[in-house]
């Protein structure tokens, strides 16, 4: 549930239940000022959450733009009826309406307001209601409902608000309450309901966005700051102790984690200040009168919060981690997001890169690729994808690696669509793509460049090993399902019962010995154990060739190798 | 008719089957309550009904794809937001289930419903 507010005491919950009882136009607007202050400081929480590649734009983004015309359009009239500013702030939503979720709110703030028609204020009964006629309205604008999305969360809202009024409720302020916690529970329900967010392992975007409106007004009900996009007071279970490592910088040595209960009650604006001249990424949860404090601190420094929060309150619980060791784990693991890549200069020859793996995405990340896309073999991206990589570059001149036959055709595509100057140095393996990248200038004339790019592409031979999922004989090598298939240059060369065997196979195929470099990348499937037996026996057939063994990432292909 | 060669054969895609998914797509699209006729002889707009590509015109070429889509959008709503959605969902949809770029959605709102004013 939301913490918002339960830090107050009852007494001065009783005293909001009665201020908020029953509401007018001017309160309205200040509500709703207060929850455009606050979806906009959790905006990038709200983009974050995007699962589609769709160039709708950012969920955040558009809720903070439709929700910014409704507030002009609200401001501009003087109206004192809580019938005219609902009315305002619908006929503002629809009119800067941005994205799914933007006509979805708006539509939601069409219902809300139609029921207030001709009301001066608004009682708890009333905003039950005006929530039911929201929920319908919002309902009746699309055909097939997708549920786990802000329509089920405007759903939840509805029928608590119901209950709660059937329950005796009888202050706005109470609705509220009731609503903000529906609307909290609704969004982490989300992704049992669709399944595309359960395997992105977020929550709905849209339903977050609303829930911030909705804790906006309540914050401000509170009194509360609404501009405080880092620190803020979590529950509990909301800090996610592996998550916390993400981008750690100098400075930030210990993880110091502090479970306490404060003697009387705490001062979170004192106790934020106090923190923030120990360390940085400060978190602080609330549970039951208990409550955990997350922060980074330099090194030697490690004890310094503990020993202030000892001064607060009891200490349940310490735990503390050497961040930079844990660090040193993770770089194994981290996603291709959580890559540094290098910063573009403006004008530049920007290359964007695919790749299926993570350990092929920081070969592409050291050789300085500006862009890195997700993709291989069995997820190509979409054009939109591609195209999304570089339209924001501050470059016009812009090469693309598309790195696999399938994906050449949507590089294209992409190039095409742009008014950029996009090149696409057709490589369509891995090997190719980093061979590419060796002939690549960052200020160099973009056609020379270009042209350079593409003919290095030839200079390499590309092994693949992968295992054949049907049984099928082409250019009259046969193999069987369940074997290992090598492919040379994206033919099948061979086909055997090993990986070794496979792989020493492909090699002499390829004529490796006339070459000089051989280079290994192992995919997912592999352990670096088994990676270095493979490398070993190969240095024994070629010592005379350099063989370089890098952790490729990728999936279905055991071994990509590149011969040169 | 979309067609791909691979080792094994040939792999075709009617257009059909494309509408089929656009029309999925924009069903499941905010605002779009259902899908017209091109030909405005034929008059009668329908909710989005049996016949998977009611309202969906599909030109399959070798590699590209252009879809033509007739909607009816809610009453209410920003037309142009909700055009743009179903713009971007078709071409997702279709681009993820094919593995092949789609040239150009065109939205053609070719009316609204209205189910109350205000």
């Amino acid at each position: 549930m939301s913490k918002t507010g339960t830090d107050v005491d009852s007494r001065y919950r009783e005293t909001l239940q009665e201020r908020y009882r029953i509401i007018d136009g001017p309160t309205l607007k200040k509500m709703v000022v207060a929850s455009v202050d606050w979806l906009r400081t959790n905006q990038q929480i709200v983009n974050a959450l995007n699962v589609f590649p769709v160039p709708d734009g950012d969920t955040g983004t558009n809720m903070v733009l439709t929700m910014q015309s409704a507030m002009d359009e609200m401001n501009e009239k003087h109206e004192r009826s809580v019938s005219q500013v609902a009315h305002a702030i619908a006929h503002g939503a629809l009119m800067g309406a941005r994205g799914n979720s933007g006509v979805i709110l708006s539509q939601l703030w069409r219902g809300f307001s139609r029921t207030l028609d001709g009301h001066d204020r608004m009682d708890a009964a009333l905003m039950a209601e005006a929530l039911e006629e929201a929920r319908e309205t919002a309902y009746k604008g699309v055909v097939r409902p997708v549920e786990g999305t802000i329509l089920t969360v405007s759903k939840d809202i509805a029928r608590e608000a119901k209950a709660a009024v059937q329950n005796g409720a009888t202050s706005v302020f109470e609705i509220l309450e009731r609503i903000v916690d529906a609307a909290d529970t609704s969004v982490e329900h989300t992704p049992e309901l669709l399944p595309v967010l359960k395997e992105a392992g977020v929550v709905d975007s849209g339903g977050k966005g609303l829930f911030f409106i909705l804790e906006g007004m309540l914050r401000a009900a509170y009194q509360q700051p609404l501009d405080e996009p880092i620190i803020s007071v979590q529950p509990l279970s909301a800090i996610n102790l592996e998550g916390a490592t993400e981008a750690i910088e100098p400075g930030q040595d210990w993880e110091v984690i502090v479970d306490f209960h404060p003697e009387g009650s705490l001062d979170l604006q004192n106790f934020y200040n106090s923190l923030e001249e120990m360390g940085t990424s400060i978190q602080v949860g609330e549970g039951d009168g208990m409550f955990r404090m997350h922060i980074h601190v330099p090194d030697k420094s490690e004890y310094a919060p503990i020993d202030y929060i000892r001064g607060l309150g009891t200490i349940t619980n310490v735990a503390i981690e050497n961040l930079m060791i844990q660090l040193d784990g993770r770089t194994q693991q981290g996603g291709i997001q959580d890559l540094s890549l290098q910063p573009i200069e403006p004008g530049q020859n920007a290359v964007i890169a695919v790749a299926p793996g993570i350990g092929l995405a920081r070969v592409f990340a050291s050789l300085g690729v500006t862009g890195i896309i997700e993709g291989g073999q069995t997820m190509n991206p979409s054009t939109q994808e591609i195209l999304s990589s570089f339209e924001d570059l501050p470059t016009e001149k812009v090469i693309l690696l598309p790195n696999n036959k399938n994906i050449v055709l949507a590089a294209n595509q992409a190039a095409e669509l742009t008014v950029k100057e996009v090149f696409v140095v057709p490589s369509v393996s891995v090997p190719q793509g980093i061979a590419a990248m060796f002939a690549w200038e960052p200020s160099g004339e973009f056609k020379a460049v270009s042209t350079n790019m593409t003919a290095a592409i030839d200079e390499v031979q590309t092994a693949e090993i992968t295992t054949a999922t049907r049984s099928v004989e082409i250019d009259g090598v046969n193999c069987e399902a369940g074997q290992v298939i090598g492919l040379l240059n994206g033919k099948l060369a061979c086909s055997g019962d090993t990986l070794d065997q496979v792989m020493m196979e492909i090699l002499d195929i390829a004529d490796a010995k006339s070459r000089e470099l051989i280079t290994m990348y192992y995919g997912e499937d592999l352990s670096a154990m088994d990676a270095n037996q493979l490398s070993d026996h190969i240095r024994e057939q070629f010592s005379e060739l350099e063989l370089e063994v890098h952790e490729g990432g990728q999936p279905h292909y055991q071994l990509i190798l590149s011969i040169e | 008719m979309t067609s791909e060669t691979t080792n094994l054969g040939r792999i075709t895609i009617s257009p059909n089957a494309i509408a089929t998914i656009a029309a999925n797509a924009a069903s499941q699209s905010y605002g779009v309550v259902g899908m017209a006729s091109k030909n405005i002889v034929d008059g009668i707009s329908h909710v989005l009904t049996k016949d998977p590509h009611h309202g969906v015109e599909v030109k399959a070429s070798e590699d590209s794809i252009t879809i033509d889509m007739y909607v009816i959008v809610e009453y209410g709503t920003r037309i142009s937001s909700v055009a743009t959605s179903v713009a971007n969902a078709v071409r997702y949809k279709v681009e993820q289930s094919l593995g092949m770029p789609v040239r150009a959605v065109n939205v053609h709102v070719q009316g609204l419903r209205v189910t109350r004013t205000d």
